[in-house]
């Protein structure tokens, strides 16, 4: 049975976590559900608000989860609060549904590992929850760990907050250590929402995800009005109308509601096709004459991919199932986009759009783990801004082309500048790592704007690199470097002109456009000549020597030559055993039909995996 | 088993099947061979994957009734598939290994002898032992020529000392000499060396002092492989390991590009990829007929037979083989299968006829003669003419032949040619 249960505005403290990966949110999420008595022992698994298999393997969330507490500290003698914790999606990729997430809370919880300290996406994160006037509650956990080093941890915590070292709550998640003392805060310093509880109705939309029987489950929490079921509601942005046929609330398990107030956080659904009729950031209000006149919540973007890349089946004919799979993700992800690509080597195929590498890499396991398709993927790359030499446009100013695809650069006399799209990095890392951290930001061509010391052992680098440095293995190096205590968080930042030339390689004389990448031009050399070098490798030998070049235009930069293959046979066949001969050359007729072509040459599908695996990692 | 006679003649002569139901030389027309294995050798070579099993470790009595055990088996295996064979005379037995000659003497005579006292053998049949020059001796030799072996097949592999090394060939180069002459002074007509090729660290001039050490025994066949190297073997564990190089194709297409300069110069006839001959009449007709897709009985642990596109193969392990023959003497055959076979050890697939033409073709082209056009599968033209164009097969001599150059890329030529 539906229940109205509705919480008087004081009585309610909507609040985020903020913490690094690995450093222990799910688990006082976890805690706090069992501290409130919100979940049933006998229930509770481990990382609960964590739903999708990716997510508890990878130990970051992807969607957001919210969940609702009632709970009252000892000593409390008056009414039940309604603590409502928004659990925030845990990566830069993710930054703007932390935003909207965030704009949904009064107080954060700031978690950090009291033996790794604080890193740099977590800064961004306390960053964007101090912008949005948010109360911050600094925690240290995993006080029990040997490692702990909680106070000089403290220390840092203090002087970037201007907060006094010793009221830091020390928690451990683990074991349950101080996890009331941190409710007890959200209840005594996060402030209720303020909100106009008889306005019209304005409620945010944090995070929305697809059902396959309900349609888009929206996430919302209500800035002002009340929302009931049955009410016909429309979303400012999308246009979107239709009528509430489910109000719930999470508490954990979902619970049906009949009414929210405001201030409170749930979720609906109302037969919505798609996410992409309920974006993150989007204003719900009631459908009638004057939705018009209700002003949106401030803060709604358009999601906007970043990161480009190539998806081919491996075996062609699974182009079909491709696409269904592409689909139904969008259903789930309205910021990731496709639309048909196709490549001379690879066939049909999509090219799809990101919010980033993890993103893309999120994409690509689903569909290798809910669809198994097996799929080629080409480099990822960004969208460059190229201005040409051609007559001005009507409005008298250059033209300008957006380029997401390398294979669509135009030709080099056609192109008055490039420009490429940069961020803002903000590197944290122990001193120890600092000189080789640079001379990583140096090579990816990185432009330093400050250097701070957080702590004489620890540093805050900021960065300008192009987001194309991001985008291959600059992640990884930098952990490499850094023994994996540096961390790395980055905000776009303008688009910058540079001498960024197009490098294509061929076969037998014929380009492979899977293989093309816009590189700066000092790279280009060595990008050419990692590339037919691997190439050559992998490519098997065929029945004539084929030239593996590297070219910028018509100038070739590097080149390889695979050489005519001169044995293909098997040695024996003992005893009389015919069988296993036949069979093996069975399957290398079967290895043969999948290999796609490139002009005369036959190259597996595997080798463009390796090979474009090469071209990622820089 | 159906009996090996000639197949069912319902469709022969019908254009379509005519290579399968009346070929020239091939198939049906090529013979009837048996071929008997011994598993046993004294211990297994780091590069060997065949079904072999090392005695070198049993204390004498325990091995001899092994041995014992194992050539009873054998007779009691050739005995119940003689029996599904009919009229058809034998032209060719093939006795291998392992090693055959490990078998003592008078166990190896009841080995050589079997064929003869189970079926019908022609007048001219070609009789080889495979011999080791280990454990080939004066007493050996003069039991294979007693029972009318007419040719030995000699595992020399090589003549170089280092790459014995690397193979696990614990003879010395000089006893292979040894050997040859101990085969010809007992009266064995004809002998054939063994060679591999292309071993890691064999390099051009060991190869040519090989070969030059074979001329100069004046042996009138020689039988030439790559070294290929299996996953399941100490050597290839050893070249995964990355402890020992893999053998290099470029390498090995010289060292054949070597052997049939050098052997060809030397008078030898080329007459299948991997086997030369003094003479034409010296072919080892065993193999020949393997390559021209014949039928055969398979006998002994390991061994693989064939008739008319019925492919049967024997349990690799000795223990179940003699466990399973020993069970089909006690209880006098009750207990075999429909085919008439001892049950849980065969194996057996039924072809079709696109991977009968598959075999015709992998098999046929490795002979420098090629295949009769009679004898030629249904070849789609373009896959015949991108399999001509690119130099890998032609059909100049009337026949449908590899060439001097597809010849070492085979498999490619026939992956075309059924593409």
């Amino acid at each position: 049975m539906p229940t109205t249960v509705t919480y008087p505005q004081a009585r309610i403290r909507n609040f985020c976590i903020v913490a690094h990966v690995d450093h222990g949110k799910s688990t006082l999420a976890d805690r706090m559900l069992q501290v409130t008595g919100s979940i049933d022992p006998r229930k509770m698994r481990d990382q609960y608000l964590d739903r999708m298999d990716i997510e508890r393997e990878r130990g970051i969330t992807i969607k957001a989860q919210t969940v609702r507490m009632p709970y009252r500290p000892l000593g409390d003698v008056g009414d039940e609060y309604l603590l409502n914790l928004i659990d925030t999606p845990g990566h830069v990729d993710f930054s703007y549904e932390v935003s909207r997430a965030i704009a949904a809370c009064e107080g954060a919880v700031l978690l950090i590992d009291a033996a790794q300290g604080l890193e740099a996406q977590t800064l961004a994160n306390l960053y964007l929850a101090l912008e949005a006037d948010l109360e911050i509650i600094p925690v240290l956990n995993k006080i029990d760990l040997p490692a702990a080093r909680p106070d000089e941890i403290a220390e840092e915590i203090g002087s970037i907050l201007g907060v006094e070292p010793a009221s830091i709550i020390r928690i451990s998640a683990k074991d349950g250590t101080n996890v009331d003392a941190v409710l007890d805060a959200v209840v005594d310093r996060v402030p209720p929402p303020a909100g106009d509880a008889d306005g019209p109705t304005r409620a945010l939309v944090f995070d929305s995800v697809y059902d396959p029987y309900r349609g888009a489950l929206v996430y919302f929490r209500i800035v002002d009005g009340r929302l009931r079921r049955g009410d016909r509601i429309r979303m400012l942005a999308t246009g979107f109308e239709g009528e509430v046929d489910t109000l719930a609330v999470q508490s954990p398990d979902e619970a049906a509601v009949d009414e929210l107030g405001v201030g409170e956080v749930g979720v609906l659904a109302a037969a919505i096709k798609s996410v992409e009729s309920a974006k993150v950031g989007d204003t719900i209000t009631r459908a009638g004459r004057d939705a018009a006149h209700v002003p949106p919540l401030p803060g709604y973007q358009e999601p906007l991919p970043m990161v480009f890349s190539g998806l081919f089946p491996l075996d062609s004919d699974d182009f079909p199932l491709l696409r269904d799979a592409l689909e139904k993700l969008r259903l789930n992800d309205a910021s990731f986009t496709f639309e048909p690509e196709t490549s001379v080597a690879l066939g049909f195929g999509f090219r799809c759009g990101f919010l980033g590498l993890l993103h893309l890499e999120i994409v690509m396991e689903r569909i290798d783990r809910e669809f198994r398709i097996p799929l080629v993927t080409t480099a990822p790359s960004v969208r460059y801004r190229v201005t040409l030499t051609d007559a001005p446009g009507e409005d008298g100013l250059p033209r300008t082309v957006e380029v997401p695809n390398p294979q669509d650069m135009p030709e080099a006399g056609r192109i008055a500048t490039v420009a490429e799209p940069t961020v803002t990095a903000r590197i944290l890392t122990p001193k120890d790592a600092l000189g080789p951290i640079m001379q990583l930001c140096e090579q990816r061509r990185g432009e330093m704007l400050a250097m701070d010391y957080l702590t004489p052992e620890r540093v805050e680098l900021r960065y300008r690199l192009p987001l194309a440095a991001t985008v291959t293995d600059f992640f990884d190096q930098l952990k490499s470097l850094s023994r994996g205590y540096a961390s790395m968080d980055y905000e776009l930042s303008d688009y910058v002109e540079a001498p960024l030339v197009r490098v294509d390689l061929l076969l037998n004389g014929d380009p492979v456009d899977a293989f093309s990448a816009i590189v700066h031009r000092d790279d280009a050399y060595h990008f050419g000549r990692t590339m037919t070098e691997r190439l050559k490798e992998l490519i098997p030998r065929q029945m004539f020597d084929i030239p593996v070049q590297a070219a910028i235009g018509a100038k070739v930069i590097a080149r390889e030559t695979i050489k005519a293959r001169r044995k293909d046979v098997l040695a024996k066949c003992y005893g009389g055993d015919v069988s296993r001969k036949r069979k093996l050359l069975e399957k290398q007729k079967e290895g043969k039909k999948r290999m796609k072509s490139v002009g005369s040459v036959e190259i597996p599908p595997e080798a463009f995996v390796s090979a474009l695996r090469v071209s990622r990692d820089g | 088993m159906g009996r090996l006679t000639a197949p069912d003649t319902a469709d022969a002569g019908t254009p379509a099947r005519g290579w399968l139901d009346a070929p020239l030389e091939s198939g049906s027309a090529a013979g009837f061979g048996v071929y008997l294995h011994v598993p046993f050798c004294h211990h297994r070579c780091g590069y060997c994957d065949f079904a072999t099993e090392a005695v070198g470790g049993l204390a004498d009595d325990d091995r001899d009734a092994l041995l014992r055990r194992y050539v009873a088996a054998l007779e009691r295996d050739l005995a119940t598939q003689a029996a599904t064979v009919g009229e058809r005379a034998v032209t060719s037995v093939f006795v291998g290994g392992g090693t055959p000659t490990l078998l003592p003497p008078d166990l190896l005579a009841r080995v050589v002898g079997l064929v003869g006292r189970e079926l019908d053998v022609a007048a001219d049949v070609e009789l080889t032992v495979e011999c080791n020059p280990e454990t080939a001796d004066v007493d050996r030799f003069a039991v294979l020529a007693d029972a009318g072996v007419d040719r030995v097949s000699m595992g020399a592999q090589s003549f170089d000392a280092g790459v014995l090394a690397v193979l696990e060939r614990r003879h010395r180069p000089r006893r292979t000499a040894e050997a040859v002459a101990l085969a010809r002074a007992a009266g064995i007509p004809r002998v054939s060396l063994d060679l591999i090729y292309g071993t890691p660290g064999e390099d051009a001039a060991a190869w040519r002092d090989s070969l030059a050490a074979v001329l100069a025994l004046g042996v009138d066949h020689v039988s030439a492989y790559a070294l290929g190297v299996h996953a399941n073997t100490p050597l290839g564990r050893a070249v995964a390991a990355g402890t020992v190089p893999a053998p290099d194709d470029d390498v090995q297409r010289e060292r054949f590009d070597d052997l049939r300069q050098l052997l060809r110069g030397a008078g030898f006839v080329h007459y299948e990829l991997a086997n030369l001959a003094r003479t034409d009449a010296l072919r080892s007709r065993h193999n020949v007929l393997y390559w021209r897709h014949g039928d055969y009985l398979g006998v002994g642990v390991g061994a693989h037979g064939h008739h008319d596109g019925r492919r049967w193969w024997t349990t690799r392990s000795t223990a179940r083989y003699l466990a399973a023959l020993e069970q089909d003497v006690a209880d006098g055959g009750v207990a075999r299968d429909a085919s008439g076979r001892v049950r849980d050890v065969t194996e057996e697939e039924r072809l079709d006829d696109e991977a009968r033409a598959l075999e015709r073709l992998l098999l046929g082209l490795r002979l420098a003669e090629g295949l009769h056009p009679r004898d030629v599968p249904p070849i789609a033209r373009e896959a015949l003419e991108s399999a001509v164009a690119d130099g890998l097969v032609t059909t100049a001599c009337g026949r449908l032949q590899a060439t001097a150059d597809g010849w070492f890329l085979l498999d490619e030529a026939v992956r075309r040619l059924t593409a």
